[in-house]
């Protein structure tokens, strides 16, 4: 007998199409954003991310630096806050704007209602990243790079080398990786 | 008298209510779970001090592994190793005295190790049959004790 469980639908496989492109979601600043407003030329980043989750608060400093890097290249970013039962409390829109300030957030950062993007996506923590290219297909799925605690000691930039081959048009070598995070709080 | 004397064992000992705390990778882990195989069930839980989730359950986990004399326990923290302090606390205030783990490897190829399903997502259970050895259930995420109790008694019949 095994009984598997996650809280929602398997991930989005790799060569699928972008889901829930027209979900609107509500922007730090109250106006609303979907992930077509935010779709880059040559492809879209989508962050699921939280204000407290401790694995995000060690990766977070590499969403600008990729941003920075990237977004001039034709790389669309967007970060979503999908963890839905917790909007009233410290995943609060207040609170994510506060913590976009704080951070220097350089890409929009969404709040997701009722976590339909996460749930359309799979997606089961924080950080989780999905990257598509330019005709909405996702090309690599899962962690920013191989070392949450010093970004000066990975020996794998998974999100960057994907990014890369992807703007030059080259095959994705690592299409899926892993990472440990904080469970999406779904309503 | 006999207070005295096991206190001054204890001291003696520097050891007695501590928890070891081993860093770990999943390979180490496996195999210890393959060397219980006949012998107990075996439920892995792999949390971490700022899981939420993960510390609400982690004294039921706690308890049911006291319940069940057949039942082998075995947390593993996801944290920092610069929270090592503050891991064997935690373990210490939540009765675990024995042997526990801190994972000492990469994300990927723990998380692979433990189980190619597995998302990364805290808290993850997963539970091993006694005399097979072979998985009964796992899942992500926090649940009802009733699940642990349902999974664990098919574990410990099988």
């Amino acid at each position: 007998m095994l009984l598997f469980s996650m809280n929602e639908a398997a991930e989005l496989a790799i060569g699928s199409s972008m889901p829930e492109n027209t979900h609107q979601m509500i922007e730090t600043n109250g106006k609303n954003l979907t992930l077509s407003d935010a779709k880059g030329d040559k492809g879209t980043l989508v962050i699921f991310s939280s204000n407290t989750c401790p694995w995000v608060i060690r990766w977070e400093d590499r969403y600008v630096s990729i941003t920075e890097s990237y977004s001039p290249k034709g790389i669309g970013v967007i970060a979503v806050n999908s963890n839905a039962s917790r909007f009233d409390g410290h995943e609060s829109l207040d609170e994510m704007a506060r913590h976009a300030r704080d951070k220097k957030y350089n890409f929009p950062y969404v709040q997701d209602p009722g976590s339909k993007l996460a749930k359309a996506f799979g997606a089961t923590k924080t950080p989780h990243i999905y990257l598509f290219d330019n005709k909405g297909m996702l090309v690599y799925r899962g962690a920013i790079d191989d070392n949450a605690r010093d970004a000066g000691s990975v020996d794998e930039p998974f999100l960057a080398n994907a990014i890369e081959q992807l703007i030059n048009d080259q095959p994705i070598e690592k299409s899926t990786s892993k990472a440990i995070g904080c469970s999406i709080k779904f309503p | 008298m006999k207070n005295i004397i096991l206190l001054s064992i204890c001291l003696g000992m520097q050891s007695c209510g501590k928890v070891e705390l081993m860093p770990s990778t999943s390979h180490e882990i496996m195999a210890t779970v393959k060397e219980l195989k006949g012998e107990k069930a075996v439920l892995i839980n792999v949390w971490a001090l700022w899981c939420a989730p993960c510390v609400e359950e982690f004294p039921m986990i706690v308890d049911l592994g006291e319940e069940h004399h057949d039942l082998e326990v075995i947390f593993i923290s996801a944290d920092f190793d610069d929270q090592i302090g503050d891991v064997r606390a935690f373990l210490d205030q939540n009765g675990v005295h024995s042997i526990s783990y801190i994972k000492d490897e990469k994300d990927e190829p723990f998380i692979l190790g433990i189980h190619p399903s597995w998302t990364g997502s805290l808290p993850f259970t997963i539970l091993y049959a006694k005399d097979s050895g072979n998985i009964v259930d796992f899942w992500e995420g926090k649940h009802p004790e009733s699940r642990f109790r349902t999974t664990i008694e098919i574990a410990l019949k099988s």
